[in-house]
């Protein structure tokens, strides 16, 4: 044994302290490596001090005290940065910016819960969700709404037509008269569903979504129809929305009012969405026309009513923004995903 | 429909605010859209409804603004002076048939000079979007702006016989017309002949040989009355649609027809020079008919949901020329011959309510009188469906449901495929000119053009109809559709999309729509491929689904090199609602819990290996589920070791560890037996 071995025992020590770090399991284990009471290098060198020579004890014994204070100062040291580093918790750092592992949920078409808000707020008010067939006849389709054969209306509805004169329907409402034939009032539905027209530009495609609206009963008034809408597009667009009613003219009703909302882009300042005029047409509706009650059997002496119609593809591009109603039908997935 | 304001107010005798007009006439259903300035002053796009062929011009849209702004309507001052020759001694005028021509002037100006038209009348006449072409021309058409009412000049000196006769046109009778085409005509047309040929197609265009020339010096002016659905059958069918047939498709004013004439004469004069013959020629085989409605202020009040004095009903309707006559609560009304939408009762209710102002009107909520609302049809259905797609981390997308028939003619061996096609008769477009049977071609296409745009990994859903002939009424049906591609997992694991993770999202749709109880059979040939694919059938053995991987020359068809894992199921067999789950005893004792590796040929299917277990295990045996399958080196070709753990629970008491081996190794012997397998 010598005062090299103790200066190569210092060294190692030096070294071991230092990759213990501040794990305190290392530091521990460093510990009992060299200041163990039982197998501890400090006490084998210890145990040397007898076997050696009497002249050379003096000087050794003093080097190994102070190899002795340098450990036990080392070892205190490593211990205290330990304890901190606990306190600060410095468990092997998990990246929290890493994105989650998330379970996959997909997204319905904007078109979809479009309708599902409109429907919510309707069923809220008491008005049943009806359905009907997208092959119709030309009775359904249009004679039981006033619009005979010859009718200029039927310009405006440019129709797919099929074998057997059916078609495809151009308008939701041939369910008002479905519904009309097989119940008697009172009656309160609205009809959600795709609609079929031979037409394809910016904002047109050959087929998208209506919602239809109908209420049967007695005593009827312009007024109910005027707070019905209010309300509707109040909760469809927010409290703060300005909605106006102009005089327009559909076959089956009368009178028929043409129903505008305050542009929601420019909050009716005017601005190219709304052409400058501040006003989004938005809704179309009326007071159900008796000729459309007699063709039904409704009795028109005893009831009147309201109607509406309304597009959700065109809610659908104002609430969300998406510029182009053929975009909606391309199957892009990316547009769909946007609403997860 | 373009309006020159200064042509409008020209109709007043006090011209309002033009802001004001503008706002005013919006409110009582005339949308000013645009407002222009030209140098000829502003002019206006008007919306005019199809119903109101009335307001198709100046007059008739100062009537309803002095109205709205509540000042008065200009007398019309025709200005018109007549010449000493008998116009009836020069022309004569017959109806053949009477049901489509219900008037017909004629009037006849002599000695004109056929020149061009001022400047103020050209620029009023491009501020309408008409083209001036001659003084008389350009007459006829201002008078059209004017008042509304379509007329045509003939160049008397062309007129062959002097005559003219208002008839069917004969089979195969030709005319060409101003245009320049030539067109062939049937009896459903009506003409305007002279004595030996078709002049003019009646209410749509004039004919190319009695056309108005630099050279005309006697003009015959027509200003009559046409049948509205004649006019339209034959301007759709001769594909003509001109100014005069807009209005008379939508019905015109017959007593119109004489003060029309008269302004045009006098205008031709101003214009043209020239003298007005004596008289009109004025055939009419019926008189007028009166029509008279009575409308009750109170009923009126109380279909309005607003009280509204009886003053101002007659102020309004006074205004719109329904000579109003008050009797107590009564009103009776004279409909003016011009207003051809006002029918009944209810039609006058609209006039009165919207020169009051919807804005008048107050909002007030009707009574709930019905019961509560519930959905009807098939939309519960289908949104469960969408629901359980959505949970299922599929997208939905909308496709049209017209295809080409090509890709229908492939549907044919579809195994979801319904009757016959149903062909469109008048397609946007070749390529969608078949209604579609399945969702497949629509879906597919949608997948190509995701991947061409870059997208790796497709989870693809569409909800919708597909459609067929049928004997019956019934040619529509609800339908899911289902594409997946590329990778399932999150960026720490990511696998392949595989058969696998297509049934289990099938398998979550299926529960919710619910469609309960299908056994999965191989299948799907040709549209899947052989070794991956499955038909869906219910017990009584009808094919209600089909899913697994798509058929490589399928996939080529729409130019797909990716694997696509595509599944339809046809949701009108699906149950009326998911069934109410049943509470069952929760267990009081410990479970105990075996794992049993069998090993086993490959033909023997998981369903039927879990079917025989259920059979022969005990009583106690409470669940069994897949654990683990292998397939590997260790095991001979066409061999899998299937791990299946075992619950064993009693009711009433716990289970020893001896009791469920004794009966484990039972359930082992007789499984051996039964179906040959082994034990890892």
């Amino acid at each position: 044994m010598s005062l090299q071995r103790l200066e190569e025992v210092q060294a190692a020590f030096e070294k071991d302290l230092e990759a213990a770090g501040s794990d305190p399991a290392a530091v521990e284990a460093v510990r009992v490596a060299y200041a163990g009471r039982r197998s501890g290098l400090l006490q084998e060198l210890t145990g040397a001090l007898r076997s050696l020579p009497s002249e050379a004890r003096r000087e050794y014994g003093q080097a190994l005290n102070r190899l002795k204070a340098t450990v036990e100062t080392g070892l205190d040291e490593a211990r205290q940065r330990a304890e901190a580093a606990r306190a600060q918790g410095t468990r092997p750092q998990v990246d929290v910016t890493l994105p989650g592992l998330r379970v996959p949920r997909g997204a319905e078409h904007p078109v979809h819960i479009v309708r599902r808000r409109i429907e919510g707020i309707f069923l809220r008010m008491g008005y049943s969700v009806e359905d009907g067939p997208e092959v119709e006849d030309d009775w359904h389709n249009f004679e039981a709404l006033n619009i005979p054969p010859d009718h200029p209306a039927r310009d405006d509805q440019d129709t797919f037509y099929l074998p057997g004169g059916m078609l495809l329907r151009t308008h939701t409402s041939p369910v008002q008269a479905r519904v009309m034939e097989s119940r008697q009032p009172p009656i309160r539905i609205i009809v959600p569903g795709r609609v079929y027209r031979r037409d394809s530009d910016l904002r047109h495609a050959p087929m998208f979504h209506q919602v239809e609206g109908l209420l049967v009963d007695e005593g009827i008034t312009f007024g109910h129809l005027k707070a019905t809408l209010e309300t509707f597009l109040h909760a469809l667009f927010s409290d703060r929305v300005g909605v106006r009613f102009r005089p327009s003219y559909f076959p089956f009703t009368e009178p028929s009012a043409e129903v505008d909302i305050s542009c929601v882009f420019c909050q009716g300042s005017g601005c190219g969405v709304c052409s400058r005029s501040g006003w989004i047409e938005i809704l179309g509706s009326g007071m159900v026309d008796p000729r459309v009650f007699e063709q039904v059997g409704v009795d028109a002496e005893r009831y009147n009513g309201f109607a509406f119609g309304l597009g959700i593809d065109r809610v659908a591009m104002l609430l969300y923004g998406i510029p182009d109603l053929r975009q909606m039908f391309a199957g892009d997935q990316r547009l769909t995903r946007q609403f997860a | 429909m373009r309006f020159s304001l200064d042509w409008l107010l020209e109709h007043l005798e006090a011209a309002p605010e033009a802001d004001t007009l503008a706002q005013r006439l919006t409110e009582c259903g005339f949308n000013v859209e645009l407002r222009e300035a030209t140098v000829g002053g502003e002019v206006w796009d008007v919306e005019v409804t199809t119903n109101r062929p009335d307001v198709m011009n100046h007059r008739g849209l100062a009537r309803e603004a002095a109205v709205a702004t509540a000042v008065s309507l200009r007398e019309l001052e025709l200005g018109l002076e007549e010449d000493a020759e008998d116009a009836s001694a020069l022309a004569s005028v017959t109806i053949d048939d009477p049901a489509l021509c219900s008037r017909y002037v004629a009037r006849i100006v002599r000695d004109v000079k056929v020149g061009d038209s001022p400047q103020w009348l050209k620029e009023r006449l491009a501020q309408c979007g008409v083209r001036p072409v001659n003084a008389i021309v350009d007459a006829t058409n201002y008078v059209l702006l004017d008042l509304g009412q379509p007329l045509h000049a003939f160049d008397l000196g062309h007129l062959r016989g002097a005559r003219i006769i208002v008839r069917r046109a004969r089979a195969g009778e030709a005319l060409t017309t101003l245009d320049g085409e030539r067109r062939v005509l049937d009896p459903s047309v009506l003409v305007i002949a002279d004595s030996e040929r078709a002049m003019a197609l009646a209410g749509i265009m004039g004919g190319a040989e009695t056309e108005i020339q630099p050279t005309t010096t006697s003009v015959l002016l027509e200003s009559a009355h046409f049948d509205p659905v004649c006019v339209r059958r034959a301007s759709r069918r001769l594909g003509l649609h001109t100014e005069a047939s807009h209005r008379f498709e939508r019905g015109g004013d017959p007593e119109m027809a004489a003060t029309a004439a008269d302004a045009a004469a006098a205008l031709i004069v101003k214009l043209a020079g020239g003298r007005v013959c004596r008289g009109r020629i004025d055939v009419r085989p019926e008189g007028l008919r009166e029509r008279h409605l009575t409308l009750a202020v109170s009923a009126l009040s109380a279909f309005a949901g607003l009280e509204i004095a009886t003053s101002e009903v007659v102020r309004i309707l006074d205004g719109l020329e329904f000579r109003p006559r008050p009797e107590g609560d009564l009103v009776r009304c004279t409909v003016p011959p011009f207003r051809v939408d006002v029918e009944r009762a209810a039609d006058l209710y609209e006039e009165v309510i919207r020169h009051v102002g919807y804005d008048k009107v107050p909002s007030q909520l009707p009574v709930l009188t019905s019961a509560p609302g519930t959905r009807r049809g098939s939309w519960p259905l289908v949104d469960r469906a969408r629901d359980a797609a959505v949970a299922a981390g599929l997208h939905e997308v909308m496709t049209y449901p017209f295809i080409d028939a090509s890709d229908d003619e492939l549907v044919a061996t579809h195994p979801l495929c319904p009757g016959s096609p149903l062909p469109l008769e008048n397609p946007l477009a070749l390529t969608q000119n078949t209604m579609r049977r399945s969702l497949l071609p629509g879906l597919l296409a949608a997948a190509r053009d995701n991947l061409n745009r870059g997208e790796r990994s497709l989870t693809l859903f569409e909800q919708g109809r597909v459609f067929h002939q049928g004997s019956g009424t019934r040619v529509e049906a609800e339908r899911l559709g289902i594409v997946l591609s590329g990778f399932a997992g999150s960026w720490a694991s990511t696998t392949r999309i595989d058969f696998g993770h297509l049934k289990g999202i099938v398998e979550a749709v299926l529960e919710r729509v619910p469609l309960l109880d299908l056994a999965w059979q191989r299948g799907g040939a040709p549209w899947f491929d052989e070794s991956e694919a499955a038909l869906l059938s219910t017990a009584d053995g009808a094919t209600v689904g089909v899913a697994g991987l798509l058929a490589s020359e399928r996939a080529a068809h729409w130019s797909v090199r990716q694997s696509l894992y595509v599944a339809e199921l046809d949701l009108g067999a699906a149950e009326a609602e998911p069934p109410l789950p049943r509470y069952a005893e929760l267990a009081r004792f410990p479970v105990v819990v075996v794992d049993m590796t069998v090993e086993h040929p490959l033909a023997l299917s998981f369903a039927e290996l879990r079917r025989t277990i259920c059979t022969l295990a005990c009583e106690w045996v409470a669940q069994v589920e897949l654990q683990a399958r292998y397939t590997g080196e260790a095991l001979a070709e066409g061999t899998v070791r299937t791990t299946l753990r075992l619950v064993y629970r009693h009711r009433d008491r716990s289970l020893t560890q001896e009791e469920v081996n004794a009966e484990q190794e039972r359930l082992r012997e007789r499984l051996a037996e039964r179906l040959g397998v082994r034990f890892g």
